[in-house]
């Protein structure tokens, strides 16, 4: 591994700081990490397989719940996917000042999560095999349909908007072909995000999705998340000497995302409000939110969210491991609210009288309506969460062989 | 043409018959119902609330005429029929992404087959046309298609011993389902959720 990495940043112009930890970079560890992503692809794969021969009714989703762990990881890694081009485009899009070198990992981790992204779809579909029938008969209609178009021009983009920046450095592309390709970047990503939120709020049958708000929050979620996992892998490539990075960028970051975390909590608290307030249908969904089923998610979030701020804006706390804190607190927090709205949304039926239930109708049917509904109406199965780990398997795998081959750090002319 | 339902929740005495009628005809697999029979009472079937009131309703897909699922399906697998105003499942197209399940108000009435279908008898019963069942794709009731494009009325209204269910040509004012509606009060699910049902309750 040490060749590729030299044979790298031989070829182009570094400074000496950079290229002295670099060749440190690597080596055994990545080639292990490697084979342990390799190994868990494979065995997602063989789960995948398990799932289709035997049935969807391995999983613990149901009738009455149709969705799981894969639609929310789904949600989950298109914001994640975000962050990673946003904290990368807008500076360059606007021409402000940018957070030193980490402009082309960041694109790569949003590359990486994109890819995951459309995997868990793909692992959720009955008939993936009919995958082909999305083009054939697109309609047009349909926020999925949507979503998958921007979702796919969002990952071309994503690697076009990288190859950009690799040939800049070479000097074959223009600083302002480059600007153009981010801001374009830019709007996609915000665009994938809201067309994801529509998903669900477009549906009218649930009250919990039903809100005008859900594309900005998503938005907000995304820069989140997104911005925390950035924060991560620059304070985590730092620590391995893969690039240097000064502090005063880190903490511009960590500002960053102490504030997207406000803006995240502030359309959370909004949302509440106005769910709430009438006392409706709506309050029933505040309650279920704050001292029902899914109260262990929303303090998780609320209360993780709270002191990965804290740590942000706190100058004393802004220390490496803090900092690493606060992002995983941040990531795990939008990961709780993601499964929040999805189970949310299928927590509260419109038709609840008692009537036949089966096996199919939900997980805990043997106890009619009132027991279907009484815990969480859907928990994941062990194959469902081997299954997830093997998609995840697949995104360390890309990310990892991206950080081994591709020429991914600063150099002199990053900007 | 603009098929529609009315069912005389005066006559409907909760047995449960519309269900099986619906289940044989359609030779659904086991454990899958596409017409259910609700109590409107206690907190399970057949129980009445604590005043002692006790209402049956039946249901099954509404057949809207503004329909939550087709407007989601992202390759077309449910439609709305022209001719009949029926909404439609396509098996061979259905791709399995459950996105119909998760906009339809009417919780439960979209039916996943999870698994290899199976069936306690080893012979397929009812409609010979009616459209073979397939793993993963979602089905639901078709106002028994299959019988109505021949001319003859849906499983489930035939065999209803309150003769509870009227069935026909909404868009024709002289049919009979449409003179009860014009005569006697109803009701429709949901009616909030703008998704206009082709279904009538009749109080």
């Amino acid at each position: 591994m040490t060749e590729n990495v030299q044979a790298s940043s031989s070829s182009r112009v570094s400074s000496p700081s950079t290229s002295a930890r670099t060749a440190r970079f690597g080596g055994r560890g990545l080639n292990i990490a490697i084979v342990v992503a390799a190994v868990l692809t494979i065995l997602g794969l063989v789960l995948w397989g398990i799932q289709l021969t035997g049935g969807l009714v391995q999983t613990g989703m149901r009738n009455f719940d149709s969705w799981g762990l894969y639609i929310t990881c789904f949600m989950f890694l298109v914001g994640l996917s975000a962050g990673g081009l946003i904290i990368s485009s807008i500076p360059r899009a606007f021409g402000m000042k940018g957070f030193g070198g980490i402009s082309k990992v960041a694109v790569w981790t949003s590359i990486c999560c994109t890819v995951l992204a459309i995997g868990f779809v793909v692992v959720d579909l009955g008939q993936p095999l009919r995958l082909w029938e999305l083009f054939a008969y697109s309609n047009l209609g349909s926020p999925l349909m949507w979503d998958i178009i921007v979702l796919f021009v969002y990952l071309i983009l994503s690697i076009v908007y990288l190859w950009a920046q690799v040939r800049h450095e070479a000097g074959k592309v223009s600083a302002t072909a480059l600007r153009v390709v981010s801001f374009i970047a830019l709007v996609c990503a915000v665009l994938v995000h809201s067309v994801t939120a529509w998903i669900f709020s477009l549906q009218q049958a649930h009250d919990m999705w039903h809100t005008a708000l859900m594309a900005p929050w998503f938005v907000s979620s995304a820069l989140v998340c997104g911005t925390a996992l950035v924060l991560i892998v620059v304070v985590a490539l730092r620590a391995a000497g893969y690039l240097a990075v000064d502090q005063a960028n880190v903490v511009k970051m960590a500002k960053l995302l102490g504030a997207f975390v406000c803006v995240d909590l502030y359309f959370f608290a909004c949302d509440l409000l106005t769910e709430g307030f009438p006392g409706g249908e709506g309050a029933n969904v505040v309650a279920m939110l704050t001292s029902g089923p899914l109260a262990p998610f929303f303090w998780v979030e609320v209360i993780g969210c709270i002191i990965a701020a804290a740590i942000c804006f706190v100058p004393s706390l802004r220390k490496n491991a803090a900092l690493v804190i606060a992002g995983i607190l941040a990531i795990v927090g939008i990961f709780c609210k993601r499964a929040q709205l999805l189970v949310g949304g299928f927590q509260i039926p419109n038709i609840d009288y008692p009537a036949v239930m089966t096996q199919y109708s939900a997980t805990n049917w043997s106890d009619g309506m009132a027991g279907a509904y009484a815990g969480l109406v859907y928990w994941p199965t062990p194959l469902e969460f081997g299954i997830a780990l093997g998609v995840t398997g697949l995104g360390a795998l890309i990310l990892l062989l991206g950080l081994k081959f591709l020429p991914l750090q600063p150099t002199e002319r990053t900007e | 043409m603009h098929y529609g339902m009315a069912i005389d929740l005066k006559h409907c005495i909760g047995c449960q018959t519309c269900a099986f009628a619906c289940k044989v005809a359609n030779n659904l697999p086991n454990d899958v119902w596409w017409n259910r029979v609700f109590t409107d009472g206690g907190p399970v079937i057949d129980t009445t609330s604590e005043d002692g009131r006790k209402e049956y309703f039946p249901m099954a897909c509404q057949h809207c005429e503004n329909p939550a699922c087709v407007k989601v399906c992202p390759v077309g697998a449910t439609y709305r029929d022209l001719e009949t105003g029926v909404v439609r499942q396509d098996y061979d197209k259905c791709i399995g992404c459950r996105m119909c399940m998760a906009a339809c108000p009417y919780t439960g009435v979209r039916s996943f087959n999870w698994e290899e279908p199976q069936y306690h008898m080893d012979f397929a019963t009812g409609d010979s046309d009616a459209a073979p069942h397939q793993k993963h794709v979602v089905e639901k009731c078709t106002f028994c298609y299959q019988r109505t494009s021949q001319g003859k009325d849906p499983a489930c209204m035939v065999l209803c011993p309150g003769r509870a269910r009227f069935w026909g040509d909404l868009d024709d004012p002289d049919s009979e389902v449409s003179q009860l509606i014009s005569k006697r009060e109803y009701k429709q699910l949901l009616p909030e959720q703008g998704t206009r049902p082709s279904v009538y309750y009749l109080l």
